[in-house]
């Protein structure tokens, strides 16, 4: 251990521009850092400045109760006619500030989301790609030019997050969990109480339950009320004695995959009303965002699996836009605009244009009679 | 020249339910050669991208939205369709 103080642990400085008071905030914004956070916007909004600032070109991390600090903050102020600005938030906590507001939509007129309705609840059959081959292709080079890095801080945060958000928006949720694919097994990463991890834990153990059955075939799974409900018999008796009545499970996916859910348990039956199974779905895509841009549940191999695709397709589409560009006499641009023009032409996929276009290539001109060519 | 929203592109991508990360990646395969930071700057408009860059992002999108069921709607601006 070092004695050196830990860089990423919580600061702030405070500094006033004009009728505006500046918090640049430092490193991690987490448990008590959160009530030192809230404490500091109080004492600047108590001096009633025009504007609260905050600066976060520096912070690394803020957890689910500094959101809620920040979003406390910005309703006093907006109580006093002033505003709470954000300056250099990272994309991290521009994407947390997001979801935030769409809590806050849900919470102030439970807006519903104008696509993705929920239909009926589907019990066919799943398809699971099995997994084709384990590729050989490296992906750690290829990992660190992605978009986002895989941190399990931040998604752990995230879901956090969204476990508090659910709970306080989802009317007739006694309580609220993550339940995540790791390594091949179910775990609950994010609960609000106890009771809600043990009723998760019992469902992994018996290999049934909503939770269960959403992680793992990517549907959501609603029982309105475990008095009457047949289709987990070992583990719905075990739930009502813990005083659970009914139960939503929306999956969370990530590149289409299952790859957990958000489960909401209520000890009232029938509690749950289409509006808070929408509120549920809006919660869970939000994470399955998250957990895309995070690889959740992406094995290696097929992460491999993938960029060897995409690098065979980029390939095809390079070699295809040479082609053109010797035949047409073109530069690259105009080259890949006329490829472009091609499929959509043909109604195909750029890949697939490129490919023929590779084809007509390949195939051999017959030699001329007499000729030597 | 129409001017459109600085973040139009990030609202197809919403609109396509494509993460940041996943768009990427389509871009990737068809040529792009941005960072996934440059991307994210072009979905705000925050940076410009080339003429070719913008259209390899429009048509991941539109490819997306066939997959989908829907049509092209996000615009080229390289001359695509016949005039």
């Amino acid at each position: 251990m070092s004695l050196i103080a830990d860089p990423s642990s919580f600061g702030v400085t405070t500094t006033l521009e004009g009728q505006s008071t500046v918090l640049a905030l430092r490193g991690k914004v987490e448990n008590l850092a959160a009530f030192e956070l809230s404490a500091l916007l109080d004492s600047a909004i108590d001096r009633h400045p025009e504007s609260v600032i905050l600066d976060m070109s520096e912070l690394e991390f803020v957890g689910a109760a500094g959101m809620v600090a920040i979003s406390n903050a910005e309703k006093r102020l907006a109580d006093m006619g002033a505003a709470l600005t954000v300056r250099s938030p990272s994309i991290l906590v521009n994407r947390l500030l997001a979801m935030m507001e769409s809590a806050q939509e849900a919470r102030l007129e439970r807006a519903l989301p104008g696509h993705g309705h929920l239909g009926p609840e589907d019990r066919s059959a799943v398809s699971v790609s099995p997994p084709r081959f384990a590729s050989s292709l490296e992906t750690s080079d290829l990992r660190r030019v992605t978009a986002l890095p895989a941190d399990p801080d931040v998604v752990d945060g995230a879901l956090r997050l969204l476990v508090e958000l659910a709970r306080s928006c989802v009317s007739g949720a006694d309580g609220v969990s993550v339940s995540l694919l790791r390594h091949g097994r179910l775990s609950t990463v994010a609960a609000s109480d106890q009771t809600i991890m043990a009723m998760d834990a019992d469902q992994y153990a018996t290999g049934e339950g909503p939770c269960v059955d959403a992680s793992l075939k990517g549907h959501w799974f609603h029982a309105d009320s475990l008095d009457t409900e047949t289709r987990w018999p070992s583990f719905t008796p075990r739930a009502r004695g813990l005083g659970i009545k009914a139960i939503l499970s929306s999956p969370l996916k990530a590149f289409e995959q299952p790859v957990g859910a958000l489960n909401i348990y209520s000890r009232t039956a029938e509690s749950f009303e289409i509006k808070d199974q929408e509120t549920a779905a809006v919660f869970a895509r939000k994470a399955s965002v998250i957990l895309s841009d995070a690889r959740a549940g992406v094995s290696d191999s097929q992460m491999a699996l993938r960029y060897k695709e995409a690098l065979q397709s980029r390939k095809v589409i390079t070699l295809a836009t040479g082609i053109i560009m010797e035949r047409e006499g073109m530069d690259e641009d105009d080259a890949f605009t006329a490829l472009l023009r091609l499929s959509l032409y043909h109604g195909e996929t750029l890949r697939g244009r490129a490919e023929s276009t590779l084809l007509s290539a390949r195939t051999p001109e017959l030699p001329m009679e007499g000729s030597d060519a | 020249m129409h001017e459109p929203a600085l973040d139009v592109l990030n609202v197809y991508r919403q609109e396509a339910g494509l993460s940041q990360g996943e768009l990427w990646l389509r871009y990737f395969e068809l040529g792009g050669m941005s960072t996934g930071f440059e991307l994210e700057a072009y979905l705000f408009g925050m940076l410009t991208p080339t003429a070719r860059d913008h259209d390899v992002i429009a048509h991941a999108l539109n490819e997306r939205f066939s997959e989908l069921g829907g049509d092209h709607p996000v615009a080229y601006l390289g001359e695509v369709h016949d005039t």
